[in-house]
This record gives C-alpha cells, sequence and structure tokens, in this order.
C-alpha cells in the first residue's frame, strides 16, 4: 500500500469511528431500551405495548436480549446502565430489590392498581401471566384418559410413559411433586424439600429434563414425553402449528414474568412512564396475548382478547388453580435448592 | 539453508515497541479479567478460600470436573480419529473433489451453534431419523440423546474443523516422494506410511489435538442439549452459578479451578512431548 493510501485508509477509519460515536451521541430524542427473553415473542411484545407508545411520544426504543442476571448485575455495580426495562422473573426482581440493584416502585410514576397485588413486587410490576399446566401429547393420551391431577402425573402405572420438567429449581417440579405427595395447595411454602425429593425419586428414572421452551415442544410433540410440565403458551403455540397437543389445566400453579428498571439507568423517569403505560395498556396487553397465549396483567384486557385465545389464559381457569409460585421462598432459598438438584441429578 | 541463520539473528533495537499495543491489549482484555476473576473467587461472599472448600466438599462438583476433562479427552480422540485420514484423503483428492471435502467440514462450521445443536436433537431423539430407519429394519431405539454418545456426537462435529486444518496444513507441506523413496528402499507402503509419513504430521496432530482438547473443556450449549443430567460440564455450572443463582464468587473459584487443573495438565503433556518443537515448526 502506497503511503498516500494507508493516510487514506486511516483518514476513513477516524471518519467512520466518528460517525459512530456522533450517531450515539446525537440521540437528541430520548431512547428506551428494552430487554426480554428474545426470540419471536420479544418482537411480538415490543410491536404490542412498547412501539406504539414510543411512536406517541417521539420515543426510540432499543432493545436488546435476552435477559441475563449476571449482566443485569455487572451493569449495576460498574454503574454503566444500559438496559432501561427488563423482564425478570421474579425471584430475581426480589433479590435485585434487597441489593439495591433495581429501582423501588414509586406509586406516583407507576399505578399498579389495576393488577393483582399478589403479582406485584416491592421494585417490580408484573409484565404477563402463565401458567405450568400438565401438557399431553394426544395421540398418547386422550382428552377424556389422561392425567388430571399432579398425583396421577405421578403415577407411571396408570399412565406409562416419560415425564417432561424444567431443569431449574425454580421450574416448579418441587411444587408438582408435593401436590402429588399430597401437601395441601394452601400449605405448599415453605417446600419440604426432603418430601418433594422423595416424590420426585418415585419417578426419577422416566423423568426428562428440558432446558428451553423449543426443546419442550419438541419433547411432546413428537410424543418422546407424551407427559410434561409445560408453560401454556408454549403448548398452545404448538398446538396451534397443528402438533398433537394440549394443555390440561387442574391443579395449574400460576407464574409471571416481571419488569424491573436497574437502579442507575439514565432516563429512569422514562422507564417508568413506559411501566405506567404498560400497565394501564389493555388493547396493548391483548393484542400481545393473542399472539402468545401469555395472559394479559390488567384484567380490561381480557375483552379484547379472541375467544379462541381466552380459552387457553390461565385467566380463564382461575378455579382450576392449585396456587401461585411464591418467588419470595424463591429469592430466598434458590442457591440451596439448586445445589441439592445438582446432587440429586448426578446420582 | 539459511533459515536458522534469521532466527538467530537479534532484531535491531528499538522494533520491539511493536509489540506495546498487544501487551497493553493483552493486558487489558485478558490479565486484568483474570486476576480480579480470581481475586473475587478469594473474597466473594467472604475472603477466605470457602469457594473452594465448598467446591472440594461435594462430590457433585468434583464429579463434573473430572466428568469435563473426560468428555473433553473422548471428544479429541474420535476428532483425531476422523480428522487424520480425512484431511489425509483430502491431500490425495483432485482439487474439485478437495474443495467439496473442505466445504463439508467448514459449512457447518459457520452455521450457528444453536441450530446444529437442535437439528442434532431432531436426528439422534428416539422418534428422530436414526431410530426411524433402524425401526424400519425391526430394530429397538438405541439411545442417542441426552446421554454420552449425544454429547460426543454433537461436539466431535462442532470440533472436527479444528482438527482437519491443521492436520491438513501439515501434510500439505509433506514431500510426497519421501514415500516413493522409502518404498524404493523397499519399505511396504504400509510401513513407509508409518515409519516416513506419520512422524512428519506430528506437528499438525500436535495442534489438533491442544485446539480440540482446550477447546471442548469450554463446551456449554452442547453437552446441555444433548446430553443428560449426568452428562454436566463445568461451563454449564459456571452459567449456572454465575448467571442463575448469582453466586459469583463460586463461579469465579469454578474457572480457576478449570483454568488451574488444564494447565496442569497441559504442562504435563510438555513434559512427556516436546510440544514446543512440534509446534514451532521443528524441522
Amino acid at each position: 500500500m502506497s503511503r498516500r493510501g494507508l493516510i487514506l485508509a486511516v483518514t476513513g477509519l477516524l471518519a467512520l469511528t466518528a460517525c459512530g460515536g456522533g450517531h450515539a451521541a446525537s440521540g437528541d430524542g430520548k431512547q428506551l431500551t428494552v430487554v426480554m427473553w428474545g426470540g419471536d415473542d420479544q418482537k411480538k411484545a415490543v410491536a404490542a405495548y412498547v412501539e406504539p407508545w414510543a411512536k406517541a411520544k417521539g420515543v426510540m426504543v432499543k432493545q436488546d436480549s435476552p435477559t441475563d442476571y449476571a449482566k443485569f448485575r455487572a451493569q449495576v455495580e460498574s454503574k454503566k446502565v444500559s438496559w432501561g426495562a427488563v423482564e425478570v422473573e421474579p425471584n430475581f426482581a426480589v433479590t435485585a430489590c434487597k441489593n439495591g440493584w433495581a429501582v423501588k416502585l414509586d406509586p406516583a410514576k407507576v399505578d399498579t392498581s389495576q393488577v393483582k397485588k399478589e403479582l406485584v413486587g416491592e421494585c417490580a410490576a408484573p409484565l404477563l401471566e402463565y401458567a405450568f399446566t400438565m401438557a399431553y401429547n394426544t395421540k398418547a393420551y386422550s382428552a377424556e384418559n389422561h392425567p388430571k391431577t399432579w398425583a396421577e402425573f405421578f403415577d407411571t402405572e396408570k399412565f406409562p410413559g416419560k415425564r417432561g420438567f424444567w431443569k431449574y429449581a425454580t421450574g416448579a417440579m418441587f411444587e408438582a411433586a408435593l401436590l402429588a405427595d399430597g401437601v395441601p395447595a394452601d400449605r405448599l411454602y415453605p417446600l419440604d424439600i426432603d418430601r418433594a425429593f422423595k416424590k420426585l425419586d418415585t419417578i426419577k428414572k422416566d423423568i426428562v429434563f428440558y432446558e428451553t421452551g423449543e426443546q419442550q415442544q419438541q419433547l411432546v410433540s413428537s410424543g418422546e414425553v407424551p407427559l410434561i410440565q409445560a408453560w401454556n403458551g408454549r403448548i398452545f403455540a404448538a398446538a396451534k402449528d397443528g402438533q398433537p397437543v394440549a394443555n390440561e389445566w387442574n391443579q395449574h400453579l400460576l407464574s409471571y414474568d416481571q419488569v424491573v428498571i436497574p437502579a442507575g439507568y439514565r432516563d429512569t423517569a422514562l422507564a417508568q412512564e413506559w411501566l405506567n403505560n404498560f400497565l394501564a395498556d389493555a388493547k396493548g396487553q391483548a393484542d400481545y396475548a393473542n399472539q402468545s397465549a401469555y395472559a394479559p396483567v390488567n384484567a380490561k384486557a381480557l375483552q379484547y382478547v379472541n375467544p379462541d385465545v381466552r380459552r387457553e389464559l390461565p385467566t380463564e381457569h382461575e378455579d382450576q388453580r392449585a396456587a401461585i409460585v411464591d418467588y419470595t421462598y424463591w429469592a430466598e432459598h434458590y442457591d440451596e435448592v439448586t445445589e441439592r438438584l445438582n446432587e440429586w441429578m448426578a446420582q | 539453508m539459511t533459515a536458522g541463520a534469521v532466527t538467530g539473528r537479534r532484531l535491531p533495537d528499538g522494533w520491539g515497541v511493536l509489540v506495546l499495543p498487544l501487551v497493553a491489549f493483552l493486558l487489558v482484555v485478558f490479565v486484568y479479567p483474570l486476576v480480579s476473576m480470581l481475586a473475587r473467587s478469594v473474597s466473594d461472599p467472604e475472603p477466605g478460600l470457602g469457594n473452594y472448600a465448598a467446591f472440594f466438599d461435594s462430590p457433585v462438583y468434583t464429579n463434573v470436573l473430572v466428568n469435563t476433562f473426560v468428555i473433553a479427552g473422548l471428544v479429541t480422540l474420535v476428532t483425531l480419529l476422523l480428522g487424520f485420514p480425512y484431511a489425509y484423503l483430502m491431500t490425495l483428492a483432485t482439487p474439485f473433489w478437495r474443495g467439496v471435502l473442505m466445504a463439508a467440514v467448514l459449512v457447518p462450521f459457520w452455521t450457528s451453534l444453536l441450530v446444529r445443536t437442535f437439528a442434532w436433537v431432531l436426528i439422534l431423539r428416539d422418534t428422530g431419523v436414526v431410530n426411524d430407519v433402524l425401526g424400519a429394519f425391526g430394530g429397538q431405539p438405541v439411545p442417542l440423546l441426552r446421554n454420552l454418545a449425544g454429547v460426543l456426537i454433537g461436539m466431535v462435529q462442532v470440533m472436527l474443523p479444528f482438527a482437519v486444518l491443521p492436520i491438513y496444513a501439515t501434510m500439505r507441506g509433506i514431500d510426497r516422494r519421501l514415500l516413493q523413496a522409502a518404498e524404493g528402499l523397499g519399505a511396504r507402503p504400509a510401513f513407509a506410511f508409518w515409519r516416513v509419513y506419520a512422524p512428519l504430521t506430528l506437528p499438525g496432530v500436535a495442534a489438533a489435538t491442544l485446539l480440540v482438547f482446550v477447546s471442548s473443556l469450554g463446551f456449554y450449549v452442547t453437552p446441555a442439549l444433548l446430553g443428560g443430567p449426568k452428562n454436566v460440564m463445568i461451563g454449564e455450572l459456571i452459567v449456572q452459578q454465575l448467571s442463575g443463582v448469582l453466586r459469583w464468587g463460586f463461579a469465579s473459584a469454578l474457572a480457576v479451578i478449570l483454568l488451574v487443573v488444564t494447565g496442569v495438565l497441559l504442562l504435563l503433556a510438555a513434559r512427556v512431548v516436546d510440544l514446543r518443537r512440534m509446534i514451532g515448526g521443528g524441522r
């Protein structure tokens, strides 16, 4: 390369760098970074209830995914927070709040009066509801003949076949095991982990653990694991795709995701403004529910949900609910139970 | 041969400065994080060796560590057994077929790891392609998923290019007339291959072994999706501790232990075989 060529190249590079920097800095307009689990679900969610608000307010929406608690904590601790509104599991919301990693909810700025009180945390407002159901493969089991209680789900003699569970401690397998063992639903917590392991031991050789939602769909659709503790929305999506799967709603465990705002985010007020808007946004929530079968948190949204989807939402099956997963319990015991689960799985 | 003369000569003074940017880069992105990780492993949640004690107290964690090295070792072995003949075939093939063989190794290499892993799930599961074919011949389904077999199949496929490429690069530089010369002196073809050709490929084989073994130690997605609860590798455990239960001190200790054990193993290996000569191109 000639000397002139080199100078040109370097100048070009510098110019590019300058443009890059300039672009980020020139954002006079407000911007909000939304972080969820990623994939199709995130696209649908942002289109349903973030973009319309942003458009009206002239806010630029940025996205990142998936939520990663290590990154969350690292951003807050290094005081370089680029995430604004983050979808998290409630046990992390409790931990983050306790450690000062998340902004406390300010009732003057975020009105949570329209959502269930049980789903609101000190730092977190609910984003969606879903259920851990007993899902089954409809070729292996019929609508009449399939496990309808956790006790039956754990009965591999009456209902042969592999059983699927999510591999994480918060995946509701302990709750299911205790319900199967006869613990009354209102006395589930604090969980008797020893008793739960004993119950899980009885079907251990038939358990298949899954890691992701795709795996969950694959396992039950293919019939490899005809009975699986699943997320209602995933099963709904697979059924809509023509897969032979269905949800059994009886004794389901209600769960939910929440939104938190990391402490030190440069535009906390904007994130709060969106969150406040979201909680009241019945149409936006319904729009997302129609596409995902995850339930809206504002009851007013239900009237805008298509009837066929509505039947598949946990909000329509509240009479069949066993319990709401107690994430305050999980925030406290997640480490310890995870450790025991590691041991149990390795045995 | 002037090559020896050049490497023996010292560079003129002042040129050493050129290495400074790299040193600075490594200090910032490698040494500093490493030191802070080490520091965290003995300071979080409280100062002391508690994290290390917790690791060695529990058979689960030590098993995971042993398991990690066993899997990495098996993957290395299988990858070499497959990669060596493959690379040799490439040296013999016509340019067209060499291109085809090269593409067959590289195209999967450019595909997303997650996509490939899910593809393996579809192929290997009880109701997957492999078992459907076996079933058509009246065989019982062979468990290929959620066990060691699944992990090995998935990891070997990922690692194959890391073995084929260095071995092929070395083989390409070997003068095939040496084989003719050996045969001319009375060696049978197989003997000529093992005594003359194979030893010359050792630098490539050593490079492949190192690359495959060390990279295999850090696998996370593949064993998580293709393995069962008994095939957990340390990478999964580190992620669990880091992002799941947020025990960063323990996660750091796990990483330090992996680093130290790997270092010790490599040092031991270096005493048995002269790695430096093999990789440094001791021609």
